[in-house]
């Protein structure tokens, strides 16, 4: 009996164990995740690991369901209102669909990033202690500081650093990008997601975003969906082909780029459809 | 409607000059080795003055290979297809360039007769090189990899005898007189024969690459 409970341990322990190493390698678990909007099934049985402090690139043709999973990452999805879901998605151990968990919680540590900036109509400054602010951060030495390392992190605050009470929407396309991403940072999240963050962007802000990534993905983990093929060759370490809803093939971005397995992926990337 | 259909239509001409460019190769190492089988040595001039037309299709063919790495900016496949073109075109020049060693070291043959038997040795050997150039030619024409796998053993098979001629003919120079130099000439028309077919080789190598996407070493 006493050997029994000590096997029994022993097992959890490794389950502990191996579960602790699955976090440090990945952020999020996808299993059997299907997506519904209203009849329409736009995720069909998603299983993803997506790798932690990483860039994870998820490319496929206009419908194919890159945005729609994107969005479930922090359930923003459910912004529609006829989404259904099936499946989990873990993230520290806990299936984010859980009643559970607490959604402005999740949101914050997983933050996103969208085609066009968005930046609010306010100062530099307000743009990024919005939502440090939000979170009931009130003294102005805090936030200071807050906005400062937000903006050196999204390489913006050597241009705006003499003029942070000025409107944002003064700024350039791609400065307003790197705001909304300095944004993004302010309320340390863990993961960013970007949906097309560099498609409204000339090519020259859109290489400073493709710098940016690669400078923040010491520290955070990325999940970027792209149109441009280049762009996701050039800066993920893993890729993820999608289409009609499915994940046709996942693997290091060198594989996917040089030799993929399946031949719609060959087809894909190589620009022969979609 | 083809999407990149300009594309896969340069990529098939980018192809049709390496055959191009594969068949001149073929048509002077054909004319080499039968006119020194005619001793028709005064043909050889022409055949080393033609390399230059060798020469010049393969950097016609780099240009367009980098213009469409840098035009097109391709992956995967179509990546390989170009990145082939460019190591088979490379290779096919340096076989262009031991037709023309070969040429060279013909033109200092001497008329010996007791060494006549050995050139007809070389003559075999340069035979068994022509049918790996048109088989790996024609297994680059139709990615087929089978085909290019095959070339190894053909290979193997000159690589045998090419060290039994050196061997043997060496032998001759230890009891005659004065063949010195033809010997020594035949030696080395025999070590670039050789060197074509490792040639071959390299190019049935690229071939498993570009279709496989894995190196593959033949030799």
């Amino acid at each position: 009996m006493a050997l029994m409970k000590t096997v029994v341990r022993e097992k959890n322990v490794e389950e502990k164990l191996q579960q602790h190493s699955e976090e440090n390698v990945n952020v999020f678990k996808a299993k059997g995740l299907n997506l519904w909007y209203g009849n329409d099934q736009a995720l069909k049985n998603i299983n993803l690991d997506i790798k932690k402090n990483g860039v994870t690139a998820i490319i496929g043709p206009s419908g194919c369901g890159k945005s729609t999973f994107l969005k479930t990452l922090n359930r923003m999805v459910e912004l529609v209102p006829i989404v259904r879901t099936t499946g989990s998605i873990n993230y520290h151990g806990v299936n984010i669909f859980d009643t559970s968990v607490n959604l402005v919680e999740l949101r914050s540590s997983v933050g996103m990033v969208f085609q066009k900036p968005n930046p609010f109509p306010k100062s530099i400054y307000d743009n990024v202690a919005f939502g440090p602010r939000v979170h009931g951060i009130k003294k102005k030495a805090i936030l200071n500081d807050i906005v400062e390392k937000s903006l050196r992190s999204s390489g913006l605050w050597e241009e705006v650093k003499n003029r942070l009470n000025e409107s944002a929407l003064g700024l350039s396309g791609g400065q307003q990008q790197r705001l909304c991403i300095a944004r993004t940072l302010a309320v340390e999240p863990e993961v960013i997601l970007m949906d097309e963050p560099t498609s409204a962007l000339d090519p020259k802000s859109t290489l400073k975003i493709e710098e940016l990534i690669q400078e923040l993905k010491e520290n955070y983990s990325i999940i970027i969906v792209t149109h441009n093929m280049q762009q996701a060759a050039r800066i993920s370490d893993k890729t993820a082909f999608f289409l009609n809803g499915e994940v046709v093939e996942y693997d290091d971005t060198d594989i996917i780029f040089s030799t993929p397995n399946d031949k719609r992926t060959e087809d894909y990337i190589t620009g022969r459809f979609g | 409607m083809i999407i990149r259909g300009q594309f896969d239509i340069d990529l098939s001409q980018l192809k049709e000059e390496i055959m191009l460019l594969g068949s001149m190769v073929e048509k002077a190492f054909e004319d080499t080795m039968m006119a020194i089988k005619e001793k028709e040595y005064a043909k050889l001039d022409d055949i080393i003055l033609n390399d230059q037309y060798i020469n010049q299709l393969e950097l016609e063919i780099n240009e367009k290979a980098t213009l469409m790495i840098a035009k097109q900016q391709p992956v995967a496949s179509d990546l390989r297809k170009i990145i082939v073109s460019l190591k088979v075109s490379s290779d096919l020049e340096r076989m262009g360039d031991l037709t023309v060693d070969i040429a060279k070291a013909a033109k200092r043959f001497k008329n010996v007769e007791q060494l006549n038997g050995f050139e007809d040795e070389l003559q075999t050997m340069a035979e068994k090189a022509k049918v790996m150039m048109t088989s790996v030619f024609h297994a680059y024409r139709g990615a087929n990899v089978m085909e290019a796998q095959k070339i190894a053993a053909m290979d193997d098979e000159i690589d045998t005898a090419y060290s039994n001629f050196v061997k043997s003919i060496f032998e001759v120079v230890a009891v005659e007189t004065g063949v010195t130099e033809h010997v020594t000439q035949l030696a080395y028309t025999s070590r670039f024969i050789e060197r074509i077919a490792d040639y071959c080789t390299n190019v049935a190598e690229w071939i498993i690459y570009e279709v496989n996407g894995k190196r593959f070493d033949l030799n």
